[in-house]
């Protein structure tokens, strides 16, 4: 409110303006009647009034009392829209009683609503109404119009009771205190508007830095989404390489050993099928040595929370962090029993379960998730829908594309179609501790 | 806070104040002046007041009436103005007839038509329907007549009886009168200059009356000056006017014995023919009062003068001041007291008409002959009652000139009729513009 300052005090000049005003023409109206009484015209003061006269000091106590209202009213501060519009009525009502009270020889301080009202213009809705109001009363609270369908006396007719000359000069002080009044209402406003100016300009300035930031930031978010996607061609390719290792290390050196072996067998199996039962014995030996490398390999790519617990237990902790981190709602549903499956097994249920969350979460955008998992005879079937915005045409991406192949090495089938969200099926034989 | 000054204000303005600072019993204030209305100086000036105050306190325990005395009915008007204009009019007050119509235009009088629907003891019916509507305005009741007096002809019998005329009839027109001024102008003494007139007094306003013209119209916006009766007056007063050929007849001719007829209010009857008033002014001659003669349009009627009792519109005993008026204008007991200690006729038909009032005439007038009266009372009865307007008085001055004018010029009178008439209402409409 610091840059309000300047039409707050001009604000004030104006109430205190206003104040003056008000007690001059009292004091004129009290005095000129006072005046007639004493000179023994009252009769003729009685012939030009228009309107029953009331006791003389009534006018500047009651006009007084009143215009103390007003300033009181002006002063409550609002931003209740209808109770604002209340607080105008009430302001503009008490300003007819003082005009009629005045004879209607002076409206200035619908002036002063005036400005209140344009001062509150930024929270008001609809503040033309109420400006539109002010503006038809300030017009139309004018005594030569109103005499026409009123009585009402002229404030001159007070004056006649002074002499010539004294009447010029406080016709002169009045006319210059209603000049003023609107002078320094015009000054309110032009200041007002300039505060204004003001405020617009820091606001545009500010929307500016804001669009600016905004556009960083997204250039910002394209280029973590690249490096993501690189991330992910970077861990592929690590993996294949350590797939690629591992089968060289293990199968590779297996497989050259059975290789050798069993070529040195066709050699040997004519002169000494004894020693190729031996060599037999040893490549079978190898050929199991190989299995439990690859075995070990595959173990060492099993996701860490199902080396640690049940595959149950992973799954709702699995959720339970999902629900935690991205405040997704997740609704699990499990009538099969998900003990004593085989590791490939539990832990293509686990990848399916955990691939469908991320998909539904980062392409859908879903809010809800919800999976079911039963058995079916020997089958095992997972299906998951999200309420996410799915998609017109489903781009087969690095992870629907890894569950179908996990899932074909298991002889399973996947399935997956948009129906107010996206909706994806598993189904997995199981085979039973073979 | 706000409210509270506005509530402030309120009680200030319609004197709740009072409520709070002081403990008022209830006191009744009457504005009432010292001397007769019809300008008598007969010692009872508040004898009735004193009497219907006497009745009022004794029927309403608790209730004070006062009165300032003292007030001269000439300074009456001015100190009721200045009463009112410093807020301390009496609740209730005598006005006369010619300051009724600003009063009541002006808002000072309270409206009674209300009070008088709703009170079943009001009877209007009772009441001279021609000296209630003198305290109508508009089609509102602002005031209750108190006591009229009709316009009456007075007639010099020692001349009629001198020159061998008969008395006029009750229902006599403008030719028997003219035929009659004819007759008795003259020069008696033969100094070549008339010095027997027959008739003074006699304005342009007795022959619009007499002859049914209306000159305004209810509210004062258009005046008829162009009727034909208002040509007939206008001639007949032409015609009466050219009797004495340019000599100029006065008041005092017909205290000397020396005009016929001259019309005068019937309280000037009443306080000049009792014995022993009388002695020094109509002492030369007998005289009579008759109806005015009739027009050949009208009826043999005149105006009517009434003092009226109106309300303060700013009064807070509005119903025992209602109360008040209704003893002072429509009891019986108060109002046949009228005619014992006031010049003036009872508004209330019942109290005129009565025997006892017959009786009180003669009594008073120290003559039984002449005075009937059915006379009296349908001359009140029929009492022309000329609409009331803000500035009546001055458009009645405006009329007069115009007549005044049309009679001394020479040209055509429909023409002049229509010229003034024109002039009237544009004085008329610029009186509304005002």
């Amino acid at each position: 409110m610091e840059e309000n300052r300047t039409p707050n005090i001009i604000y004030t000049w104006m109430l205190n303006l206003n104040f003056l005003i008000i007690l001059y023409i009292a004091g004129i109206m009290t005095a000129g009647t006072l005046g007639y009484v004493h000179e023994n015209s009252a009769l003729v003061f009685m012939h030009q009034v228009s309107s029953a006269a009331m006791a003389p000091w009534k006018i500047p106590t009651a006009a007084l009392l009143l215009y103390g209202s007003l300033v009181l009213f002006l002063c409550v501060q609002t931003e209740n829209n209808s109770f604002s519009y209340v607080k105008t009525s009430v302001e503009i009502g008490v300003s007819l009683i003082l005009g009629y009270l005045l004879n209607f020889s002076y409206s200035g301080m619908l002036l002063l609503i005036l400005a209140d009202v344009i001062r509150r213009t930024g929270r008001i809705k609809r503040r033309y109404a109420a400006v539109g109001m002010i503006c038809g009363m300030y017009l139309l609270m004018d005594y030569d119009l109103l005499s026409g369908i009123f009585h009402i006396t002229p404030l001159e007719t007070y004056l006649l009771y002074y002499r010539g000359d004294i009447r010029a000069i406080l016709l002169g002080v009045k006319n210059v205190l209603f000049s003023l009044n609107i002078l320094f209402f015009i000054i309110y406003t032009v200041q007002l508007m300039r505060t204004q100016m003001n405020e617009k300009e820091r606001i545009l300035s500010l929307n500016d830095k804001l669009n600016q930031a905004n556009e960083e930031l997204q250039l910002a978010n394209r280029q973590m989404e690249e490096y993501a996607r690189e991330s992910i061609k970077n861990a592929e390719a690590q993996e294949r390489n350590r797939l690629a290792r591992e089968i060289h290390d293990t199968l590779g050196h297996s497989l050259t050993g059975i290789i050798t072996g069993l070529d040195a067998c066709i050699t040997l199996i004519d002169i000494a099928p004894e020693a190729v039962r031996e060599q037999l014995k040893v490549i079978a030996d190898v050929a199991r040595n190989g299995m439990t490398d690859v075995r070990r390999s595959v173990k060492a790519l099993r996701p860490d929370a199902l080396e640690r617990m049940e595959l149950e237990k992973a799954l709702l902790e699995m959720m339970e962090e999902t629900r935690k981190a991205s405040h997704v709602e997740i609704e699990y549903c499990c009538t099969a029993e998900l003990g004593h499956y085989n590791k490939d097994e539990e832990e293509i249920i686990y990848r399916i379960v955990q691939e469908s969350i991320t998909n539904a979460i980062r392409h859908g955008r879903a809010g809800k998730i919800m999976i079911a998992i039963s058995m079916e005879y020997n089958v095992m079937n997972i299906w998951v829908k999200d309420n996410g915005v799915g998609c017109a045409h489903i781009e087969k991406g690095f992870g629907l594309h890894h569950m179908e192949e996990r899932l074909a090495m298991l002889h399973g089938s996947l399935n997956y179609y948009v129906d107010n969200g996206f909706i994806l099926e598993a189904s997995i034989p199981i085979r039973w501790g073979e | 806070m706000g409210t509270v000054l506005f509530l402030g204000a309120g009680l200030v303005l319609n004197d709740g104040y009072k409520k709070f600072l002081f403990r008022q019993e209830t006191v009744l204030t009457i504005g009432v002046f010292s001397d007769s209305y019809w300008e008598v100086q007969n010692g009872y000036s508040y004898r009735i007041l004193e009497d219907a105050i006497a009745l009022f306190e004794k029927e309403h325990e608790g209730v004070k009436v006062e009165y300032v005395s003292g007030v001269l009915k000439e300074n009456y008007p001015e100190w009721l103005a200045e009463q009112m204009i410093l807020g301390r009019g009496p609740d209730l007050f005598f006005i006369f007839g010619e300051h009724f119509n600003d009063l009541a235009e002006i808002g000072a009088l309270k409206d009674l038509s209300k009070l008088a629907e709703r009170d079943e003891d009001f009877v209007q019916a009772r009441f001279y329907s021609s000296a209630l509507n003198c305290g109508k305005y508009g089609e509102r009741q602002y005031a209750l007549p108190y006591e009229c007096a009709p316009k009456l002809m007075f007639v010099n019998k020692t001349i009629l009886t001198r020159e061998g005329i008969a008395l006029p009839k009750e229902d006599w027109t403008w030719e028997d009168f003219y035929e009659i001024c004819k007759a008795v102008t003259k020069d008696t003494d033969g100094n070549g200059t008339p010095d027997q007139f027959g008739v003074v007094g006699y304005t342009w306003q007795d022959a619009f009356h007499s002859n049914g013209v209306q000159l305004f119209d209810r509210k004062g916006t258009e005046c008829r000056l162009t009727d034909e009766g208002a040509k007939e007056a206008i001639l007949f007063m032409e015609k009466l006017d050219g009797l004495y050929d340019g000599y100029h007849v006065t008041s005092r001719n017909f205290d000397l014995g020396n005009v016929v007829f001259q019309p005068m209010l019937f309280s000037e009857y009443r306080a000049y023919k009792p014995y022993p008033l009388s002695i020094k002014k109509y002492s030369g001659f007998e005289w009579e009062c008759i109806p005015m003669p009739s027009g050949r349009r009208g009826a043999n009627i005149a105006e009517l003068d009434t003092l009226l009792l109106a309300m303060n519109d700013n009064t807070s005993q509005t119903e025992y001041a209602w109360e008040f008026m209704k003893l002072l204008s429509g009891d019986e007991r108060i109002q046949s007291e009228i005619f014992t200690y006031s010049e003036g006729v009872s508004v209330i038909r019942d109290v005129t008409e009565a025997d006892k009032t017959l009786q009180l005439l003669i009594d008073s007038s120290g003559d039984d002959n002449g005075l009937n009266l059915s006379v009296l009372s349908s001359a009140v009865e029929n009492a022309v009652v000329t609409p009331k307007f803000r500035n009546s008085k001055e458009a009645v001055a405006e009329v007069d000139k115009a007549v005044r004018d049309i009679m001394e010029g020479s040209s055509n009178i429909s023409m002049e009729q229509i010229i003034w008439n024109r002039e009237i209402n544009n004085f008329l409409k610029n009186r509304l513009e005002r």
